[in-house]
Order: C-alpha cells, then structure tokens, then sequence
C-alpha cells in the first residue's frame, strides 16, 4: 500500500506542489560539460597488439634449433639447455593465450 | 517518433551519441531537479549543479545501468548520492533537526502552498526525501528504498512520520480542495 491516497488534502497539496521545471538551457549545459566516454574497445586492443609484437619477438628469438624431444628414458636428458627453449616456448605461448582472454572478457 | 529511454540508452552505449543523452536530460531534468531543490531546501543554484553532476556521472555509468530499475529511479539514485555527500562536506546533515517551524494559518490555497513548503524544510531529510519521491514523483516504496538505500520498511516509516509532521504543521490543509 504505497500510493497516496486520492482523498487525502495533503497527497493532492503535494502532488500539485510537483510543478515541473523548464529547461531553460540546463541540458545544453549538462551536455556541454559531459566529458568523453572512454573508448573500452581501445585498451584490449593495445594490449593484443602489444601482446603480439611482444610474442613475435620472442618467437623471433627462440632458439628454434636447440629445440629438441627430450629422452625421457636418459635420467641426465632433462638439464638446462634441453628445458630452456622449451620453457621460452611455454611462456610466449602462456602470454598470448593469457592476452587474448583478457581481451576477450574486457569489461570497464 | 518518440525513442523510449532503452532505445536512447542504446544509442548512447553504441555511439555516444550526445543528441540522444541530451533527450534523455530534457526528459528527466524537471523531477530530478525538484527533488534536489527540495534536498537542499529551496537553494536552486546548488540544486542545478548537483542535477548537472547528476547527469554527468549518469553518463559516466550509463553502462552500468542494468535496467532492472526505471531509468528515473536510477537517477534520483545518482542525485540522492550526490546530495549526501555535498551535505556530508556542508555538515548540513546536522542541521536537518531544525526546529519545528510556528504554526501559520493558510487563509487562501497559495498561502498553504507555501506553508507546505516551509514545512517540507523543516522535515528530516529523510523523511523529506521519501515524501518527495512517494508523494511527489510517484515512486513506489521498493522504488524509494532502492534509491535511498535503505531498508522498505524505513521508508514506510519515514512517510508515515513525515506526512504526520505535515499534518500537525499545517491545520488548515483538511479545507484544502484541489483546483
């Protein structure tokens, strides 16, 4: 029960005491003061583009030769010089696909 | 053509379209300001700067508008904020216990209109600030609580106990009949 009553004196002294306001200029005002929206879709953007130049870089520079399957079955194969390219591999790849879902689900 | 308020939202959110905002300020400026002027208890230059903050700040957030709310309720929302905390900055919360104004007798229906509003002043804003958006702008008490976060049944007592005031404020309202 949240409606004034029609009978009640002071629920119609207050409803016409609602006098409704002209503009005057107040919109052109409001409109002339409102400052520009961010662009959202600008910032997942930068953050693919530099993801990727960052990733193209990185593949540049990977040293693709001294990619090698380790020999498992050899308990010595795992050293540093084996698991290194593949470790840069895993981070490119990691960042890239980190990247993108965050570009993906961008909200502001 | 007349847009609804989503069609225009819409084109806000797709283009920043200005024209659009602008028809949705021209809509809802006239209830968004009275509702401030009576908050700030008739000072209508205040009033104006916390609307113009209002909308502003409404096109700041507009994408977070869900729309589960009337537009309009969602920006008495925006308004009511921006009135606490310029009152929180004026201390002017505690001047809202003001004493009760004297008795007058309305001889003629302007002088009650007046009587009225001296006496909405003298309110407890949160009592003013219920009455205003039940009373005034319409909103139901779900409406009213949303927008001044807080709990429906302090709204209900809010109405209850302003309109009450009101009452012991003004004797002659009873002859009142409307025009």
């Amino acid at each position: 029960m949240n409606q004034p009553e029609e009978n009640d004196p002071l629920d119609v002294l207050l409803r016409e005491q609602n006098a409704h306001i002209d503009d005057n200029g107040f919109a052109g005002r409001v409109l002339a003061a409102l400052p520009q929206r961010r662009r959202n879709w600008l910032r997942p953007i930068f953050l693919l583009v530099v993801t990727a130049i960052g990733s193209a870089l990185a593949i540049h520079w990977l040293p693709w030769e001294n990619l090698s399957v380790p020999d498992l079955s050899v308990p010595l194969a795992l050293n540093s010089q084996v698991l290194l390219p593949w470790l840069l591999v895993l981070s490119v790849t990691a960042t890239l696909t980190w990247a993108i879902m965050a570009a993906a689900q961008w909200e502001d | 053509m007349s847009f609804t308020d989503a069609d225009l939202i819409a084109r806000v959110l797709s283009s920043e379209d200005q024209h659009a905002f602008g028809e949705l300020v021209r809509r809802y400026q006239s209830p968004v300001r009275a509702f401030l002027v009576r908050l700030t208890r008739g000072d209508a230059h205040l009033a104006d700067d916390l609307a113009q903050e209002t909308f502003v700040k409404a096109w700041r957030k507009l994408q977070t508008y869900r729309g589960s709310a009337k537009f309009s309720t969602w920006l008495f929302g925006i308004a009511y904020n921006e009135f606490r905390t310029v009152a929180r900055q004026r201390k002017e919360l505690a001047l809202e216990d003001a004493d009760e104004p004297a008795k007058s007798a309305a001889d003629s229906r302007s002088d009650l209109r007046l009587d009225l509003t001296e006496a909405l002043k003298g309110l407890h804003s949160s009592e003013r600030s219920a009455i205003v958006l039940c009373c005034q702008n319409g909103l139901t008490h779900e409406e009213a609580a949303q927008v001044l976060d807080c709990p429906l049944g302090t709204v209900k007592t809010n109405v209850l106990r302003g309109k009450e005031k009101l009452r012991r404020r003004l004797p002659d309202y009873q002859h009142y009949e409307s025009a």
